[in-house]
This record gives structure tokens, C-alpha cells and sequence, in this order.
């Protein structure tokens, strides 16, 4: 049901936002005139500082109660979703879109067992719950002994062990869209590199269509098909990643590149 | 704008009973034996009572009794509570196990099973009801304190501040105090309707305010016996508390709401 | 770090909570008693006064030897809690009649009346605050918290008041004076469970509310998990703090059913007490606190634990 309204992968535009403006009180605008678009089975990154808004186009497309679309449209799989109920936008998170957050190691109960939570993720999405499925998701997040893992309370496992359970989790939805917040800013290097290619696994296998946000430039020239630049919650600079870090027009992306080789 | 206007109200209400010597129009002590029971009227607004005293000047006065008497109360049992709990909830140890259990101890004892023995033994008046009451007021507040205080004691900029060298009264106040302030003092807010509530519950049982003394409580009390014949002795100040406890209430609700935007 | 299901250290918990409530009932006795001795006035004379005797030198003297009021405070205490703990609450000042009795009888009356207010206000408090909680902002929402509101802000000695002038003299549905009959039950659980549930519902919304808005509530709808899974977390999660709250709120309960039971001449412990106060009857006020006391004391000791058990990260 889900597959005919938003998962028909024949279409061509996994993600388009278009002149979007947002705010999260009545005179500020948070994002002003944005326009993405993210292909089928692309990697779009969004580059930019803290504070430039990149966070809350991912609100916008997640539906965050408190961000208020102004104008503007949001599509997903070419279906207008901006103007959804908080109910209905509901309905497409998990496997339509899958979200990893800046910091995923607080998004299960962290008194409750892992086993029954991701069950009742899986029942929430009609799908039965395969225990070697989800160990097979877990090792491939490098967690060993996966069910002992299942057996035990967030709150009794690492920062790290939790952030790399939840991230596998969402990837266990095989969500055909997926938006990450600065995925690999509160992990070790190691974990990094790990969410890197299970990414650049579901991209290129599953065909996932990525939207990454982060204020890694070089990041973002390895991973991404394109690349759109933020300040101040515009967009000064988007295009093929190839042809925005070769011939970049704005100033502030080549104060961005230059800090990159710089380093 | 909640805030305002339930300020504004509750400015209202404390200058008609701090002007009550103004605005009443009789005394509220002068009984007389000829006006009995009178309905409503252009003289007494809220008619008489059953020695013929005037109810509306009653109801004035009365609000100064209960409204001061709360006032003292919160203030006081917040003070000593709120600052016992941050220091237990901050150094732990022997010390809050100490005042913990000190807590523990008057917190035992269900607070208005208390303040009616209490009371009852020290044979009623307003300062014996006020007295009864707050031996475990402030325990609540400490215990408030104290669970806010040890729920962000392991935040990262307390160890920040710890790590940095930090002394224990500077993190106390510049950290800790700030941070659970708004729900301490919310709960402030809210136990002036609690202990209003408590305190002309005690008068009403004859535990608290001594007649003559108009008091809210006491002057429903009284005037349950002819409520049937004399309806408005007990509708006004029932009114009166409703509407100072509901003020109250909606003052500590609009703080509430503006401290968690 | 505490592990999950680790009795031991649930077993030394449960006893330390126990030698814990044994100390916390001595010393409520302890201040009880010295509340007592120290009162305004000697029990003789009280005793004889409430009596209607009239005091002689001679007769107070000989009062005194037999009450034993001569011996030290230490000795006296100690019989009198013996003597509780056997059953024995002393003999009443006014009609020289054993307390123990009196207190069964009003104790008995007091916990059905209390059960069933408190029973009535968590049925009516809970599923409502879950709900307005979910509908946060909503109109459903909003109607839910002026009501809640409304109940806390009455006083209710003036709720029991009002209730008895529209329903018994305006529309004569209820008996006036609660003659321990079920109708006549109706209007004190009333006015007990109007304002518990008001404030029953405030604290509890406020509970789910925080519960709401944990990192694991969003993160489980970011994952399109359903709202129904959502509620049994938020529930579960709630579990430790509902139980502090309604633990923390049969005091006021307590407070509450003196005032009913006197307005309603409910003969519970509440009108007990009232009487005794007002003949100065001491030995069964002592009585009244220590049982409402103790009651008190075991139920949040209780509570105490088992959010022990519900939260083990606590």
C-alpha cells in the first residue's frame, strides 16, 4: 500500500523540495526560497555551518512539529507531503524515510530490552520480526554478539554500542530514502568508517537515496553525487559535486574548499 | 500575556484586601441583633450573617487573614526547602542522608493528619494553624530541590564546571540554582492554592482563625448551619476562596507555560 | 554498573527499606508522644476536666499516682508503645473506655471511604490524562485541564458544602448526614475524589507529558513506530513516578477525609479525632496520628521500592 503511494521506484525524483520557506516562530524564517532535489539512488549532501539550517530542512521533510512550513513544497517520491497531518507524515517514517539523527544513541527506552522495541518497530511496519535479519543488521554495525545485545537495556550498554543498535535499526526498515544529521560526528573513527560503507552499501545494492547533512566538506566530495552549500539558511551554491568543488562560483564554497586543503 | 493578565488579577485581589478598611462599607465586627440574616442589599452587598454582621466586609477582611498567612507561609518553607535540597541534592553524602531523613521524618507524618493534631493541641488560632502546617511544607520543597538538583548533577556542563575547579556554592548557584528554579518556584506558585486550601481547611474545622476573626474558612463554617435560610453567608466567601485559589493556581499554570517555551 | 534482575542487590534494598521503615515508625512515635508531653496542661487534670469532675488538690494527686505520671518520660514512652504495639492504645480521658476499639471501628469506616475515593479518582485521573497528554494543544486537550484545574482549586470542604446545598436541599437526592449506607457514600467520595482527581490529573498529564518529550519518544517516531507502542513505553516508563504521586497524594487523602467525615458525621477516624480534639481526649488523637502515621510511612516506603524495581537505573 505504502509501495504504490510514495515507494513506486519509477519515479525519478526520490526528494524535491521546492522555494522552500520555513520558521519555528512567527517572524523568523529558518529557510528561505530552498530548492533540492535528490535523485533516485544519489547521494545529496548539504553543506554548511552550524546554524546555516541545513538541520532543519531535515525537519521540514521529517515533519518536526515545531518547524512551520511558509511556502513552498516538499515531495517525496513526487507526492506533496508538506501540507500532511502529523499522522499522515507519520505513516512514511520508518521505510519510506529513514532517519538517522545527529546523536542516535537516546532513541530507544533506554529502560526497556532492545528484543521487544525493535519488534514493535518491525509490527509498526506490517513486517515480521526475523531474529537472524536483525543480528545480520547488527554485524554488519561490527556489533558482536548481537543477541546478547537484544537481551539487554540501553541503559546499560555504551554510548557508542547504543548509536550503532540504532542506526542498524533504522537501516533494518530498508527505508528507500534515507536522511542523516551529521551521521559520523559523535562517533569513534572507527564506527564512522563502518556507517560510511553500510551507506555506500545501501546505496549502491538497495539503490537508498541518501540526503546527508554535515559541515564536512570532504565528506562530502568522497560520498556524495552532489553537493548543495548553505548559509544563513539559503542556498548559495548547488551542483554535481565534481563540478561545485572544481569550479566553485560562490565566495563562501571556496573559503570552503580552500579550509578543506588547508588543513 | 497569560502571565499579565492573571497578574493583573491577582494585583486586583491584593489591593482590595490590603484596602479592605477602605472599601468595606461596614465594620466587619459590628454585630447587630436587628439586621440578622439580611438578603442582599444596597447596604450589604452580600447581605448578613447570622449575628447580623456585614458578610461583604467580612469576606475583605477575611481575604487579608488568609492571603497574608499564606503569603508568609510559602515563602518561608520555599527559602529553608529550596536551599536544603540543592545542597543535598548537590553533595549527597552524609549530609543529605542526614537532612534526607530529617525529610523523611516529617514527610511521614501525612502533612494535614499533622497539622489537625497539631493544631488541635495547641487549641486552634491562625499562628498554631500556621505552625502545623509548615513543620512540613518545606519538605516538599527540598525534596523537589533535590531530585531536580541530582537529575542534572551528572549533566555535562556541571562536570565541566566540577573538572574546571569550580567551588561548590559557585556551581550551586550559577549552575544548578538557575536550572531548577523554574519548577521549584512553579511549585511555589502552585502551593499558595495548596496551602491557602489547607489553611481555611483548618478554620473551617475550627482548628485555625478564632471567631470573631473573619477567615474564609471559618465563615463558611459558620454559616453552613443556615444555609438553608441565609444561602449568600456561605456562596460569597465559598466564591471568594475559589476565586483566589483559582487565580492563584492560574498565575503558577501561566508561569508554568511561559518557563517551558 | 547495576545489572538488570540482580536480586541481591533488590534484597538488600527491600531490607534496608525495611529496618528503615522500623526507625521512621519509632521516631513518629517518639515525636507523637513527646507532642503529647509536652501539650498545654497535665493529663490528670485534662482527664478530669474532660470528665466534668471537679479538681481538688487530692484528687488530682491521687489521678497522678494512678496514671503514673510520676515516673520518667523514658519509662512512660516505652510502655505506651508496648502497649500500642500489643493493640493497646490506652484508655480514653473521656469515659474511661479502652481507645483500641474506638480506632478499629472509625479505621475500618475511614478505609472504605478512602479506598473508594481513591479507587474512583485513579479510574476517572488516568486514562484522562493520558489522553489529554497525547492530544497536547488540542481542544480535547484544553477542556481536560480546566476541568482538572478547576477541581484542584476547590477546597473540598467547600466542594462538600456546595454539593450539599444544590443535591440535598435544592433537589433532595441524597441524605444529608451519612448514615453508612451506600447512597449516602456518594456525596463524601464526591467531594474526595473532585479535587484528588483534579490533582491527580495535573501531575499525571505533566508525567506523560516529560515522558513525551524524551530523545526516545521522538526517536521511536522518526522510525514510524505506531502511537500505540508509543503509549505502552510512555506507560511503562511512568510506571515509578504514578506510584510516587498517588503514594504522595493518600496524605492529602488523609487530611481530606477528616474534614468529610465531619462535615458528613461519617464515623471514620477524621470525625474520631474532631471529637477528640474538641473534648481533648489525648490518647485518641496519639492514636489517630500514629495509625495514619504508620499507614502512611509503610505505603511510601513501598512505592519507594518499587520504583526500585521499575526504574533500574535508579
Amino acid at each position: 500500500m505504502e509501495d504504490n503511494q510514495y515507494g513506486s521506484k519509477m519515479n525519478k525524483h526520490a526528494l524535491r523540495i521546492t522555494d522552500l520557506t520555513a520558521g519555528y516562530g512567527e517572524d523568523t524564517a529558518v529557510l528561505q526560497g530552498i530548492s533540492l532535489s535528490l535523485e533516485k539512488g544519489q547521494i545529496l549532501c548539504i553543506v554548511g555551518e552550524s546554524g546555516s539550517g541545513k538541520t532543519s530542512v531535515i525537519r521540514a521533510i521529517t515533519g518536526w512539529e515545531d518547524l512551520q512550513v511558509r511556502e513552498g513544497s516538499i515531495e517525496v517520491w513526487e507526492n506533496e507531503i508538506s501540507r500532511l497531518s502529523f499522522k499522515e507524515r507519520r505513516k512514511l517514517l520508518g521505510r519510506t524515510i529513514g532517519y538517522i539523527p545527529q546523536n542516535p544513541a537516546g532513541s530507544f527506552n533506554p529502560i526497556r530490552k532492545y528484543e521487544p522495541q525493535i519488534r514493535e518497530m518491525l509490527a509498526s511496519h506490517d513486517t515480521r520480526y526475523v531474529r537472524s535479519e536483525v543480528e545480520k543488521a547488527f554485524a554488519r554495525m561490527g556489533l558482536d554478539s548481537p543477541g546478547s545485545l537484544l537481551g539487554s537495556r540501553p541503559y546499560e550498554l555504551s554510548g557508542g554500542m547504543n548509536q550503532r543498535v540504532a542506526i542498524a535499526a533504522v537501516m533494518l526498515l530498508e527505508p528507500s530514502i534515507l536522511l542523516c544529521d551529521e551521521p559520523t560526528s559523535a562517533l569513534d573513527v572507527m564506527t564512522a568508517n563502518l556507517v560510511k560503507d553500510e551507506f555506500i552499501r545501501l546505496n549502491k545494492e538497495r539503490g537508498t537515496s541518501i540526503l546527508m547533512v554535515t559541515h564536512n566538506l570532504g565528506l562530502a566530495n568522497i560520498m556524495a553525487d552532489s553537493i548543495a552549500i548553505m548559509k544563513r539558511g539559503r542556498i548559495v551554491e548547488s551542483g554535481d559535486t565534481e563540478k561545485v568543488m572544481c569550479n566553485p562560483t560562490d565566495d563562501y564554497t571556496k573559503r570552503l574548499i580552500g579550509d578543506i586543503f588547508s588543513l | 500575556m497569560q502571565i499579565y493578565i492573571a497578574a493583573a488579577f491577582v494585583f486586583l485581589l491584593l489591593a482590595a484586601v490590603i484596602l479592605a478598611g477602605k472599601i468595606a462599607p461596614n465594620d466587619p465586627y459590628r454585630t447587630n441583633a436587628t439586621l440578622i440574616r439580611l438578603a442582599p442589599c444596597r447596604e450589604y452587598p452580600f447581605g448578613t450573617d447570622n449575628l447580623g454582621r456585614c458578610v461583604f466586609s467580612r469576606v475583605l477582611f477575611g481575604g487579608r487573614t488568609t492571603i497574608a498567612a499564606t503569603f508568609f507561609l510559602v515563602a518561608i518553607s520555599f527559602g529553608i526547602g529550596t536551599f536544603i535540597g540543592i545542597l543535598c541534592g548537590f553533595y549527597g553524602g552524609i549530609f543529605e542522608r542526614i537532612f534526607m531523613r530529617i525529610a523523611d521524618i516529617f514527610l511521614s507524618f501525612p502533612q494535614m493528619v499533622v497539622a489537625i493534631a497539631v493544631a488541635g493541641i495547641l487549641g486552634g488560632g491562625m499562628a498554631g494553624a500556621m505552625v502545623a502546617l509548615g513543620i512540613t511544607m518545606w519538605v516538599a520543597f527540598a525534596r523537589l530541590a533535590r531530585s531536580h538538583t541530582i537529575s542534572i548533577r551528572n549533566e555535562p556542563y556541571i562536570m565541566t564546571s566540577i573538572l574546571a575547579g569550580k567551588g561548590g556554592i559557585y556551581i550551586m548557584f550559577r549552575h544548578i540554582l538557575p536550572n531548577i528554579l523554574a519548577p521549584v518556584l512553579t511549585n511555589a506558585l502552585t502551593q499558595i492554592g495548596t496551602t491557602m486550601i489547607g489553611l481555611s481547611g483548618l478554620s473551617f474545622l475550627g482548628l485555625g482563625a478564632i471567631p470573631p476573626t473573619a477567615e474564609w474558612g471559618s465563615m463558611i463554617s459558620e454559616g453552613r448551619a443556615y444555609i438553608q435560610i441565609a444561602p449568600w453567608t456561605v456562596l460569597f466567601p465559598a466564591l471568594a476562596t475559589i476565586l483566589t485559589i483559582t487565580l492563584f493556581n492560574y498565575l503558577g499554570d501561566a508561569v508554568m507555560e511561559y518557563r517551558n517555551v | 554498573m547495576k545489572q538488570p534482575g540482580d536480586t541481591k542487590f533488590l534484597i538488600t534494598t527491600v531490607f534496608k527499606k525495611i529496618a528503615e521503615t522500623v526507625l521512621l515508625l519509632i521516631i513518629l512515635s517518639l515525636l507523637v508522644f513527646a507532642l503529647m508531653y509536652i501539650a498545654p496542661g497535665d493529663p490528670a487534670e485534662k482527664r478530669l476536666t474532660s470528665q466534668g469532675t471537679a479538681i481538688t488538690k487530692e484528687v488530682l494527686e491521687a489521678e497522678r499516682a494512678r496514671l503514673g505520671l510520676m515516673r520518667p518520660f523514658l519509662v512512660r514512652y516505652g510502655e505506651w508503645l508496648f502497649g500500642i504495639i500489643r493493640g493497646d492504645f490506652g484508655i480514653s480521658f473521656k469515659d474511661d473506655m479502652p481507645v483500641a476499639p474506638k480506632l478499629a471501628a472509625g479505621l475500618h469506616k475511614t478505609l472504605i471511604l478512602s479506598t473508594a475515593s481513591l479507587i474512583l479518582s485513579l479510574l476517572v485521573s488516568y486514562p484522562l490524562a493520558i489522553w489529554s497528554a497525547f492530544r497536547k494543544g488540542r481542544v480535547s486537550d484544553h477542556i481536560v485541564r480546566v476541568l482538572s484545574f478547576i477541581g484542584n482549586s476547590m477546597p473540598n470542604f467547600l466542594i462538600s458544602v456546595l454539593l450539599m446545598y444544590v443535591l440535598c436541599i435544592h433537589f433532595r437526592l441524597f441524605p444529608v448526614i451519612a448514615d453508612g449506607s451506600p447512597t449516602s457514600l456518594i456525596l463524601p467520595v464526591l467531594s474526595l475524589s473532585i479535587p484528588m482527581s483534579g490533582r491527580f490529573i495535573r501531575q499525571m498529564r505533566s508525567e506523560f507529558i516529560d515522558q513525551l518529550n524524551e530523545d526516545y519518544v521522538t526517536g521511536m517516531r522518526m522510525r514510524g513506530v505506531k502511537e500505540r507502542y508509543v503509549a505502552v513505553n510512555i506507560i511503562r516508563n511512568s510506571l515509578g513516578h504514578i506510584l510516587t504521586i498517588v503514594g504522595l497524594q493518600v496524605g492529602t487523602l488523609m487530611g481530606g477525609s477528616v474534614v468529610i467525615e465531619t462535615i458528613f458525621r461519617w464515623p471514620g477516624l477524621g470525625k474520631l479525632v474532631m471529637d477528640s480534639i474538641n473534648s481533648r481526649d489525648y490518647p485518641v488523637i496519639m492514636g489517630f496520628v500514629i495509625i495514619m502515621g504508620t499507614i502512611y510511612i509503610v505505603l511510601n516506603q513501598l512505592t519507594d521500592v518499587s520504583y526500585h524495581v521499575l526504574d533500574p537505573r535508579v
